[in-house]
This record gives C-alpha cells, structure tokens and sequence, in this order.
C-alpha cells in the first residue's frame, strides 16, 4: 500500500463504514480491514488520518483502529511471521511520541495506549530513546504536553505494580530511575510552586493537579518493587509535598457533583496510597514521617463530607489508619485516651451512618445492596473501612474502644427513642456499630462465630431487636427491620435456642414485608437458622418445634415470590428447599398445591434461564418433594411423573442446555422409585438418551450416566428384549466414555450397571468387544484412575460370570493373557482399590480367582497363586495405597472414581450407595477363609504346602487369624 | 506389620510432589539487580584512613600530626600544605628527601576527609613514581608514604584502582609483604586488601601472584592483633565476590588459617572471618561442602550468639548459606545447635536480624519432615508467627517462605501445628501486602495446608476456619489481582476449595444418533 491520497481515501471511507450501526455495512468494513492490514504501511495511513484528516470522527475512529491493530499484532510471537514491517514499526516510534503529545485528548489516550503496548515489547532495548525524549518533553512548560506524557509512562510503569521480581524487571526499573526519577522530582516541585502562582487561577490548577495526580501514581509505582537509592535518598522533597497536598485546600477545586471524585480527592485518595505503601513496605526508613501522615490523614477525616465522591479518598484514608494502628510500635499513636475517642467519634462513626445513597440503593436496588451487606462485596466501602478500623484498635484496645462505643450506641438508641420517626438512622448506625464490634469471626455456614465477650448480645436482642420484630406493621422503618432481622441472622450461632424460636414466627411474617430487602433478609434468615446444628446430629429447630407455623411459612414463601421484583429470588427459592428438608413428611399434605406452583414456576423460567442459583434450589425443592412424598407411598410417582413430564419434554424438545443435567438428575429419582419395571414412557425415551450430541456436553455425562444406570437396573431385561438394537449405541457411550482420562470411570459406572443388570446371553457377541478396548486404553495411557476403575470391573465380572469364565476371555484374546493382567495389574495395583464397596468386590472377586479357578492349580499361572493370595491378605490388612505416579500429578483428575457416580449437583436427588455383592459376603475375609477350606478339600495337601513354601510370614498369621475365625482348617 | 513405616514411607513419596525440591531453597546464587541503597551493615569493600596498628601512635595518622623525630622509623619532615605542582617537582626530584617530602604531602592530600584529589595525583604522572619507590628497601620512610599514597588512591573507585594495578603496584605490594617493618607490611596488607576488594578480576590477579602464601606467613603467634586485623580483612575480600567464585585452590589454601582466626577474640578479627566464611558458603553445595568439611559450623554457630553485631551478623549469614545447602549440610547446623540460637536471633532488636534470621529458618523449614520436626521441636513456631505478625515487610517475606516451605514438606501432623500456632491467620492477615510474590507464596502455603487437610478429612473445617479468618474475602479479592499467577492461583483456590465443584471433560469425537461401538481389527499384542 502506497502512502498515498487514493489510499487514505479508500481507507476513509471503510473506516466511515465500520461505525455503521447496520451489521451488514459494517462487518463487510471490518473484514476488509482486517484482510488489508498486514500490507506495508497500512499503520502509517491510519497514523496520517488521526493527525491529518479533517473529520474528527474519522481522526478518533482512525486512533481507536490504530491502536487495536498494534494490540493485535506488534508482539512478535516465536516461529510465528512478523506481522508489522520493520521499515513500519521503525516509522511509528519515530512518530507516535510526538504525534501523542500534539493531538487532542480523545486521541492522546489510545495513542498513549498503543505506546504503552509497543513499549510493553520494546522498551527498553528496541526503544532506547523513549524516555530520554519523553523527559525532555518536561521542560516543555505546556502541561497539555507533560500530561500525556505522564500518562503514557503511567501506563509504561504501572505494571511495576503487580509483576514479579526478576533482573529483567529489576534492570529495566533501574534504567527508568536513572532517567526519569530526577526529572520527575523536579517536575513535582515545580508543579507544586506552580500551584502556589496560580492559585486563584481555576483552569491553570486543574491541569496542574491532574499533573500531581499522575505524579503521584508514578511514584507509586516506581516505589512499589522496593525503596530505590533515589527515592531514600529525596525522602524529605516527596514526603514534605505529599503532606502539604494531603492538607491543602482549595475552594476552586471543589467540585459541586456529589457522586465523581474531584482532582483534589484523587490526588489525595493517591497520597494515602503512597503513604500506606511506604508504611507497609518502609516501615524502617520512613518511620520519622509516619506520625505526621497520620496526624494528616486523620484530619482530613475529620473533615471530609459524606457525599459519594469522598468515598474512595475515606476509604483509602481509614484503610491506611487501620493497617497503621495494628503495628506494635505505632501503638502509642492511639493509644491516648483522647485520641481513641475522637477517632472513634469522628472517623468511625460518622462514617457508618446510613447516608442517602444507601437509602436509594435499599428501594431501588436491592440486588446491588443486598449483596453488599449481606455477601461482603462492600470491600471498598466507607462502612467496611471502619469496620476494619474498629477491628484493628480492637487488637490493642479492646476495653476502651468498647467502653467508648457503648456511650454512643446508648446515645443513638436514645435519640432514636426520642423520635424514631426523625432519628431511625441513629438506630440503624447503633445496630451496625454494635455488630462490627461484637463480630471478630464470621462465616456465611455459621454466621458469627467469635463474639466480643464484652457485648451482651442477648440482651442487646431483648431490648432493641425484638421490639422491631415485633412490631406489628411490618413495612414501617424497612431498613431498621432488615437490620434486626440480619442481626438474628448474623448473630444465630451466638443467641440462646429459645431467641430463635421467639425469633421464628416473627421472621416469617416479615416474609410479607412489601421491601424486597426485607422479605430476602427475611427467607435468608429462615434458611440459615434451619440448616443449624443442635445436639445428636439433627437439626436445632425441629419439624415439631415448627408445626404450629408449617402452613404460614409455606404461604408466606411462595406468596414472597409473587413480589414484582422477586419472582427469581434465589434466597427465598433456597429457603423453600431448606423448609422442605427440615419439616419432611409434615409437607405431605401441601405438596399437591405446590408442586403445581414449582412446575409453573420451571415453565417460566426454562424460556429464559437467568439466575443460576434460583433455578438449582428450584430443582431441589423438586427433588425433595419428589422424595418426601414417594418415601410415604412410592404410588404417587406417577402423579409427579404426569405433572413435571410435560415441562421436561418442553425443556427437551427446546433444548434448554442449563436444565438438562438437572432433568436427568430428576428423572433418575423418579425411575429409581418405580419398583422393578420400566414404564413405557421412559422407554420411548431411551433412544434419544444415547444421542452423541447430548454427551458431548461435558455437564451432561454425570447424570446422563446415573440415568442410563437407572435404566439398566429398571429395564435391563426390558432392553435386552424390546430394545436389543440400542445395546451397541449403549457401549458406543461406553467407549466413548472410556477413551477420556476425565470420564473413564463413568464408563465404567456405565458398564458396571450393564454387566449387573443386563441378562448374560444378551451381551455374548460383545464381550470380547468390550475387553479389547479397556485392554487398549490400559497399553496406551494407563492412569491410577483407570486401574482403580478396571479392577473394579475385573472383579465384578468375576464374580457375576465366575473365575473361570474370565480366565477364558483374556486367554482367547491373546495367550497367557490372564496371567499377565493377574501378574501386571492385579497383584500390584490392587491395594489402591478404594471405597468400601470396591474393596468387597475386588475381594470376592480375588477370592474366586484364587479358588475356583482350575488354571490356577495346573498350569504356569500356578505361581501367581501365592502372590495373588498374599496381595489380597495385604489388600485386606494394609493401609490403601493413595501415591499417585509423579508424572499423573498435573493430570486433572475431577472425580474421584468410586463405583457410585460421584456426581451430585442435586444434593436431594442423591441416590444410595449400590452393592452389588449385598449381604451374600458378608465378611470377604470369612468367605476366603472357607473357599480355601473348600479348595484344600478339593485336592488335600496342595494348599497348606503352596502357603508354606511360599507365604510371608506376617500374613501367613492373617490368614491364620481368618481361618480360626471362620473355624474351619485347611487339609 | 510394620503399618506406621509404611505410612510414612508413603508421605515421604508425596513430599515436594511435582516440584523440584532444590527450587523450594530460596538461594542467593545470582547476584541480583538492586534498587536499594547498598546494605549498611556489611563489611567495607575498600578502606581508606585506616588505623595502620602496627604505627606506634595513632596520633601519626592525623593528617596534621607532625612525628618527632628519633620517636620512631619516621623522619621528621616539615609538611606544611604543598600544591600538587609542589609535590610533583618534589616526587620527581633526584633528592630523596624531596620526594619523602612530596610523597608524604600526597599521601596527606588523599587521606583528607572530603574529596581527596585522587585522579589529580593520578593525572599528574605520579603513580610511576610511588611504584618505583615501593622496591627502595633502604628508604623505608620513603617506601612507607608511597605505599600509603597508593593505597588511598586504589580505596577509590575501581577506574583509581586499575591505575595503581596497571602501574604495576600488585608484584611490588606483595614484596612488600615481607617487609621486616611491620608497618611497612601492614600497609602493603592493606592496599592489596583494597585491590582485592576491587572485584573478581583483581582478585583473581592477585591470588595468581601468590598473594595467599605470602600473606598468611605472616600469621603467627606473635603477630600483633592489629596487624591481623588488617590481614584477616585482606582475606576476606580475596573470598568476596562471585562470578566466578574465588579459584577452589585458592579457598583451600585460605581455609585452615580462617578456621584459625576464627577461634580468636578480638571482635574485629572474628568479624572480617566470619564474613569470610560468609563470601566462601554463598554457592552452591560444593563451596558449602569445602567451608563444611573444616568443621567450622559449631564455632560459627557459637558466634550468632556474640554480643557484637558486627560478628553476629556475618555468622549468621554464614549459617544462612550453609543451611541453604543439601539436606546433610544443614543437618550439621543443627547438630551444631542452629535451631537453640534461632529464636533469640528472630527477636532481636535489629530488623536486619530479624530478617537473616527468618531466612535461614526458611531454608531449614525446606527440608526433610526429620529436620522440620527439629524445628518445631525446638519452638521455633512461635518466633515465626511473632514475625509474620510483626516483621518489617522484609522479615515477613523471608516468613512467609519458611511458612510454604515447611507446609510442602512437613507431615499432615506438622502442618497441624503450624496452624495451631497461628501461623494461619497470620499469613492470610499478609495476603493484603503489596508484593505479588509473597502473595502467591502465601496462596501455595494455603494451597499446601489444604492438601494435608484433605488427608484428614478436615477440607470443610479448614474452609471454614480461613473464611474466619477472614481469609475467603482476601482470596476472593484476589481474583481481581492484576498479576495473572496471582489471579489464577486465588481462583484455583476459590474453585477448589470454596465452591461447589464443576466438572469438566474432553472432547471426543462421535457423530449419528448413537456412537458406535467398535475396537479396530489389527491390533498389536498387549504388553503392560
């Protein structure tokens, strides 16, 4: 491409069309871009529309395109063709810098963008006179110009901040220092009586404060590696001037808006960041300035207003004040009695207050509050800071810092009583003081669960928390009542049993409460004091204690979800899960009216799946009506099956990819119900379950294979009869399954059931078939998991086809194959076997081997008997052995294999653990000890002499031990 | 049956499982970029104004000191303050006395306080001149100011020094070791110890002129405790710097008069040794191996516990590197009682011993569960979680490290007790520092204990116990972090160990309404 007019005109008018809103003019654009982009000098033109082109749209469309095509494609990634000519990337850092710096703002920043990109692959080696002509730009005097400056090596610098130490790092920092440090100290102290000659100049001090912000970020991130000589060495220049700024004011940099911080505040906001970086990292060399910096900060606290845009300055202020006072030796700094006060009269508590945005968010946006209070996003708010502050005094003085909060607390309550209708917001700050400081440990299972012993919790509830519980007109004062109601929530696991049960009733008429937050609090406040722990295991709150409000609460939750705005409410969903699990069968009764409520509730929500946790407590409460009802009388499934199928089929048919794991996970339940048949309406189903499609969806397999095991157990023989051609599309998921080192074991769940459960001659023509593919997977990746899972399978065949029956397989598949897999696999892998289940069949299954299978005795594979025997005494009596090789240690490995399917998403869809061996073994060891009697009778004399020849010593007294046990003698 | 062995044996399997043990050694092998100020407390490089012990009275070094004549080996000569071109007609003058005079009025100029005009006298020629008055063995006064001319000029920077050494000052220096005067020795000591101090290259230059025999001849019973002073710090910068390492033969030979100095008292003498042995043990094993062999560790040991910090600090830098070495080296610091010393060491006033110290328990904490069961035996635990929770930053990094390793070696009972201690909160409290190093360290550590809590069956507890500690929020933050390994690691946590778990598979291809189920036909012999 030539830099020519033609060009920049064609480029012009493409560049128009990419802004095109219609897809059809605008992707065409894009895609030419793209195809044109890799010529020579196709960066040049755009570099001369920014600057030249007349039309501005195009000049910043020109800039935004430029910079994503250097995002794309300036790194030169190895073995890979340079995609930016030499001749091209030359012209563009001859020019960028100062093309950067000569245009206006909106196309400053992506010019300032692609130099930090280009700067990320090339300074310093490939742009060694980046800086020094970025420095020189400081004696400039045109602050336009050292603003983009400053920029563009913020963005240069700023990953100084999170990247590792390495020399390359360290050596590149050291070249910047020995640049830019002096120049930048200089350029600060300039500024700064810069600011002092302008003071009464409005527009000069707004350019000239971004300058100091810019500043101030670049010392951050200069500093951040480790203290460097220079800046030890002007200590006094950086920290003197962050103090005066921190201090200054200037009417004319007040802002009005109340919501955007203002330069004054990001400066200072960046200040305290210094400060807390030189405190936390150069305690030793900037301890003579600390004490100031907090005197400093401290003030500023003191008179900093409670709008929106002081947010993050207080914030960062409080957050630096917290980090200071846990450190030893500044605990004299607060120690004073004096100064404990104010700050916890003027920094803390001002700063819990319930502002007017908190107000908003409460009616408007309840999501956004909720989850700030209740989930702990409120990570950089003003109300967490002080938090962290009240706990960091709490570390040293804990006494005082209570006595002096007491004070307030009772004054606030005072006020409140006075005129709650005027002061209800001096509650609300008395109830988040008394839980910050009350609250020392906490976690969302258990609420609080280390408590200020010098806080009378209970008490507190009685006379202030209760009284608002009670109160009969429960949409008067919302916040105040989701207060109390999250102080029981918080506070369950501190408050005596017979508060929560006063508590309970009351909460569940707050699930009327017309305030979204309040009605959540409320459904979470019953939740979590349902999933309680009392003595023995069960539950605090009983299904009795909570019979005389069973039909209320049930009600109550279900009518909550009809609130505008809570239809999808995934707290109120949860807490109808957690009901029906803690009242069981008292829900019976109710569940007919319900279960049509949940099913409409599916249908809607399957049009658009949109809250994720909503729709899975949705499916449990399923599950668990499901369960609770068919546990009393297993008739009424079909009564379940006629009212979900037609959702189900619905979610099928539309594909609705979110809900299918859950389907199946329901309809496993359901099947899993029916006693010994498979009804007709599963069966018509069943082809379409070994559909690849569905089980390329990795979220599918689990259930997927829990239903097709249900199938097999239900309908085994069913299948066999009716449906004998599916058997090959049914291992086809089988040697699906087994080819991946992630599913294999659900293969074998898969063909674990399919060994059980299909009748034998069904299966003739595919044995063979299924053994030479589990014989490959083993020769080409043989994994810990896969092993576990082959000699669980190994075994059960055994025990259902007999010892012999496998011994023949192997051998028709290849010679001496049996003694191999015995000799290579078995004998010394067996012991990492685990899970009780697995154990028992791998025992019996050994114990066949040994005894009732004639190769054993005559031929070469004699001399695998007494090792075979002594690895399954020590699979008995030995430690598992859970090594994994190093070489599968990065494998991931998602499940552990177990012979059930460890896939539980639905907790209450759960079935129970399968035995396939059941009470017909009920102590392998016994049953070893008799099959040997039998074997010893069988041809006498062999047995003892083999065991004496060649059996260890410790589990020769084993096996004696289980012989004695199962009293019998081997002859 | 032996069960127990065999449990153990299986924890010694997944030891360090899927890492390179010898990375968990946070050795100081390369010499690393620096943004700092150079460490205050180490030993000087090059020394200029001395105090020469071997000058009858200090008082001599004064600049303006004018010695009597008769008092000593030094003439009177009236100085008073010549101009350079003063002292280069004297010192090229053919009187002697002239040039004693010019070359005393230089070697005044360069041992003043404040910018001694080295490259002046360079410039002026005068180094020739002062070379060649090292070999006048009958005019010791004269041999005496030249070589303390020249030894304040190679105190310069390393351009000054490569003027003395290009002038041929190192053949003669050494020469002059033999001096039967004393001073006239010591002083040769002390420039060679300048050059030596210089660098590697000198170093090396000076040791293949024989420097070592030449000067540890000089070490005997009768040798005044001042001019050992001198000669042991000489040592020491012939062992200083890496890269390369001092030539092995040139180690052995210094070794054994070392191990010597190091049984004295004098606290200077000990200083300049043990920062000797320091420059020798900081390598790899095989340098450890050789300061090892000579049975040193239980005196250097002994010396972490001196009252001077100048001794303690380069013996327990010495211990540092030696504990850094293999799992045998470090066994003899133990032996050597290291772990008794420790504690004290880790609640010393001075940071800069806070810290040392932290690091060579992070070392000890890298090894075997034997050693760290030693550790803990001996309460060292307590004295961590003081530093993790106290530390300057730098401590609490050196901390951190003995936390993760300890957790990636220890038993699932040793991790226990470091929880118990209360080195959990404290790390998770660090997770908030500004150093995405030891956050990601930290992350391992939590990682670590994780696995040991898998192995109790104690997962939900610790969960639990870290969402306490309000660790589960900074772990959650930290998936905001910008640096990626930071993120990753914080998120792998969170997924793992605080959320319900997801699956995943792989892709395997299939097509039609059903799979098909098949094994090819040719098919080669199976072998497991």
């Amino acid at each position: 491409m030539e830099l020519n007019d033609a060009n920049l005109q064609t480029l012009t008018e493409f560049l128009r069309k990419t802004l095109d809103p219609d897809p059809s003019v605008r992707r065409p654009a894009e895609k030419f871009l793209e195809s044109v982009e890799g010529n020579q000098n196709y960066p040049l033109l755009l570099l001369t529309l920014l600057e030249k082109s007349q039309d501005n749209v195009i000049r910043v469309c020109a800039a935004v395109t430029f910079k994503n095509y250097i995002k794309r494609n300036w790194r030169i990634v190895e073995d890979e063709p340079n995609k930016i000519s030499d001749p091209d990337r030359t012209a563009i850092k001859a020019n960028i810098v100062n093309l950067m710096l000569s245009s206006p703002e909106q196309i400053q920043k992506q010019l300032s963008d692609a130099i930090s990109i280009i700067g990320r692959e090339d300074f310093p080696q490939k742009w060694p006179d980046l800086l020094t002509e970025m420095v020189t730009r400081f004696r400039s005097g045109d602050f336009h110009i050292i603003n983009g400056v400053l920029r563009t090596a913020h963005s240069l610098f700023k990953r100084y901040r999170h990247e590792f130490k390495s020399n390359e790092l360290w050596s590149e920092i050291k070249l910047v220092l020995d640049t830019f440090a002096l120049p930048l100290t200089e350029l600060f102290k300039a500024t700064i009586e810069l600011c002092q000659t302008h003071a009464t100049d409005v527009n000069a001090l707004k350019v000239l404060f971004s300058s100091l912000t810019l500043i101030a970020k670049l010392f951050y991130s200069l500093n951040f590696q480790d203290l460097p000589e220079f800046f030890e060495d002007h200590m006094e220049t950086w920290m003197t001037n962050f103090h005066g700024l921190l201090t200054l004011d200037n009417k004319l940099l007040q802002t009005d808006d109340e919501e955007e911080a203002g330069l004054l505040e990001l400066l200072k906001s960046q200040i305290c960041d210094n400060a807390a970086l030189y405190a936390q990292k150069y305690d030793e060399e900037f301890q003579p300035y600390l004490p100031r910096f907090v005197t400093a900060i401290w003030n500023l606290l003191v008179s900093t207003g409670q709008e929106v845009k002081y947010d993050l300055l207080v914030s960062n202020a409080i957050q630096f004040l917290a980090s200071v006072c846990e450190r030893p030796h500044y605990k004299h700094l607060f120690e004073d009695q004096n100064t404990l006060t104010s700050i916890c009269e003027k920094v803390i508590v001002p700063n819990m207050e319930f502002r007017s945005a908190d107000e908003e968010a409460f009616e408007d946006n309840s999501e956004e509050y909720i989850r700030r209070d209740l989930e702990g996003s409120d990570i950089d708010t003003r109300r967490r800071a002080a938090c962290d502050l009240v706990r960091g005094l709490c570390k040293f003085f804990e006494g005082p810092v209570t006595a002096i909060f007491s004070g307030y607390v009772n004054s606030m309550l005072a006020e409140y009583a006075k005129t709650p209708r005027e002061n209800w917001k001096h509650k609300d700050a008395a109830i988040y003081l008394v839980t910050s400081l009350a609250s020392k440990a906490q976690t969302q299972k258990h609420g609080i669960t280390q408590a200020n012993e010098l806080v009378n919790l209970t008490e507190f509830f009685v006379n202030h928390i209760l009284p608002d519980l009670k109160s009969p007109n429960v949409n008067e004062f919302p916040v105040l009542k989701a207060d109390a109601i999250k102080y029981v929530m918080i506070f369950r696991s501190q408050l005596p049993k017979e508060q929560l049960l006063q508590a309970v009733p009351l909460l569940i008429t707050h699930l009327q409460a017309e305030s979204t937050v309040e009605h959540t609090y409320a459904s979470h406040a019953l939740e979590r004091l349902f999933t309680m722990r009392g003595p023995n295991n069960t539950t605090l709150i009983t299904a009795a204690e909570m019979a005389p409000f069973t039909e209320q609460l049930l009600n109550n939750l279900f009518k909550a979800l009809a609130f505008p705005g809570s239809a999808e409410n995934e707290y109120i969903m949860k807490a109808i899960m957690r009901s029906f699990s803690l009242l069981q069968e008292s829900i019976v009764p109710y569940i007919p009216t319900l279960i049509g409520q949940l099913t409409h509730k599916l249908l809607q929500v399957s049009k658009n799946p949109s809250k994720p946790h909503f729709n899975h407590y949705l499916f449990e409460s399923l599950c668990l009506s499901v369960r609770i009802t068919c546990k009393a009388n297993p008739a009424t499934v079909s009564s379940f099956e006629e009212a979900l199928f037609p959702v189900f089929t619905e979610i099928l048919q539309n594909d609705v990819q979110e809900f299918l794991p859950y389907v199946f996970q329901v309809m496993s339940l359901l099947l899993e119900i029916h006693s010994n048949s498979i009804p007709a309406s599963y069966m018509a189903l069943f082809p379409h379950l070994l559909q690849p499609v569905l089980w390329e969806r990795t979220g599918n397999i689990p259930p997927l294979v829990r239903l097709l095991q249900a199938y097999l157990e239900k309908g085994g023989e069913t299948i066999a009869r009716s449906a004998a051609d599916k058997i090959p599309g049914l291992l086809g998921v089988f040697q699906k399954l087994i080819a991946s080192k992630a599913n294999d074991h659900q293969g074998f769940y898969l063909l674990n059931s399919i060994i059980e459960h299909m009748p034998p001659e069904s299966l003739i023509q595919y044995r063979k078939q299924i053994f030479i593919l589990l014989f490959q997977r083993l020769q080409s990746s043989k994994t810990t998991k896969f092993i576990k899972s082959f000699l669980v399978f190994v075994n059960l065949y055994c025990v259902k086809y007999g010892a012999i029956a496998l011994q023949e397989i192997f051998d028709s598949i290849q010679p001496k194959m049996f003694g191999m897999v015995l000799e290579k696999i078995v004998i010394p892998e067996v012991q990492k076997v685990s899970g009780p289940v697995e154990k028992k069949i791998c025992a019996v299954g050994i114990t066949k081997i040994l005894t009732e299978c004639p190769a054993m005795m005559d031929t070469e594979y004699t001399k695998l008997w007494t090792p075979l025997l002594q690895a399954l005494i020590g699979f008995f009596e030995l430690p598992e052995d859970d090594s994994i090789p190093d070489d599968e240690h990065f494998i991931d490995i998602e499940d552990t294999p177990g012979y059930q399917t460890a896939f539980s998403q639905l907790a209450f869809a759960g079935k129970k653990e399968h035995d396939p061996i059941g009470d017909a073994v009920g102590n392998p060891k016994i049953l070893l000890a008799q099959s040997l009697h039998k074997l010893s009778t069988a041809c006498p004399g062999r047995v003892p002499s083999m065991l004496s020849t060649s059996l260890n010593a410790e589990a020769l007294q084993f096996l004696q031990g289980y012989l004695q046990a199962a009293t019998v003698q081997l002859v | 049956m032996p069960t127990k062995n065999v449990t153990d044996e299986r924890l010694s399997k997944f030891k360090n499982k899927g890492k390179d043990p010898a990375k968990l050694r946070a050795k100081r092998i390369t010499e690393c970029v620096e943004l700092r100020k150079a460490h205050k407390n180490e030993n000087f490089l090059k020394r200029r104004n001395l105090t020469l012990s071997s000058l009858p009275d200090e008082e001599a070094l004064s600049p303006d000191y004018i010695p009597n004549e008769d008092s000593n080996n030094i003439p009177v000569i009236q100085v008073t303050h010549l101009s350079i071109e003063d002292i280069i007609k004297d010192v090229n003058s053919d009187c002697r006395k002239s040039q004693t005079r010019g070359c005393q009025a230089a070697r005044k100029l360069l041992s003043q306080e404040r910018n001694p005009p080295l490259k002046e006298i360079i410039d002026a020629g005068l180094l020739s001149n002062f070379v060649s008055f090292l070999s006048m063995d009958d005019e010791p006064t004269l041999q005496f100011e030249a070589a303390w001319a020249l030894t304040n000029i190679a105190s310069g920077t390393s351009w000054h020094t490569q003027q003395v050494v290009e002038h041929g000052a190192v053949p003669a220096f050494i020469s002059l070791l033999s001096s039967p005067m004393l001073h006239i020795s010591e002083q040769a000591v002390w420039a060679l110890g300048n050059i030596a101090g210089d660098g590697a290259t000198y170093r090396d230059i000076l040791i293949e002129c024989n420097v070592i025999p030449a000067l540890l001849s000089r070490i005997s019973p009768d040798t005044p405790v001042g001019y050992l002073r001198n000669l042991t710090w000489t040592l020491s910068n012939l062992c200083r710097n890496k890269n390369p390492f001092p030539p092995l033969s040139a180690v052995q030979q210094m070794l054994p008069s070392l191990v010597q100095l190091l049984h004295l008292s004098d606290k200077d003498i000990l200083s300049d040794a043990c920062w000797a042995i320091s420059y020798l043990s900081d390598g790899d094993n095989d340098r450890i191996e050789i300061v090892v062999k000579t049975g040193i560790v239980p005196r250097l040991v002994e010396l972490m516990s001196h009252q001077e910090l100048g001794v303690m600090t380069p013996a327990l830098r010495s211990i540092g590197n030696i504990v850094s070495g293999s799992d045998l080296q470090t066994q003899t610091a133990i032996d050597a009682g290291v772990l008794n010393v420790l504690p004290k060491l880790m609640r010393h006033p001075k940071t800069s011993i806070q810290k040392e110290a932290a690091w060579a328990l992070s070392n000890i904490a890298a090894g075997p569960c034997k050693q760290i069961q030693q550790l803990i035996t001996c309460g060292l635990l307590p004295p961590l979680v003081h530093l993790l929770r106290n530390g300057d930053f730098k401590t609490q990094r050196e901390a951190v490290w003995a936390v993760t390793n300890l957790t990636s070696g220890a038993t699932v009972e040793q991790v226990v007790q470091l929880v118990q201690s209360g080195a959990l909160e404290a790390i998770i409290n660090l997770l908030q520092v500004k150093d995405a190093k030891v956050i990601l360290v930290i992350l391992d550590a939590i990682n670590n204990i994780f696995m040991a809590a898998e192995k109790l069956g104690e997962m939900e507890k610790l969960s639990l116990l870290i969402e306490e500690l309000g660790g589960l929020d900074r772990i959650e933050m930290l998936q905001n972090h910008d640096n990626e390994m930071v993120y990753q690691a914080a998120h792998n946590i969170i997924e793992k160990y605080f959320s319900d778990s997801d699956t995943r598979g792989e892709k395997v291809d299939a097509t039609e309404d059903a799979f098909v189920f098949q094994s090819p036909d040719v098919q080669k012999a199976f072998e497991f």
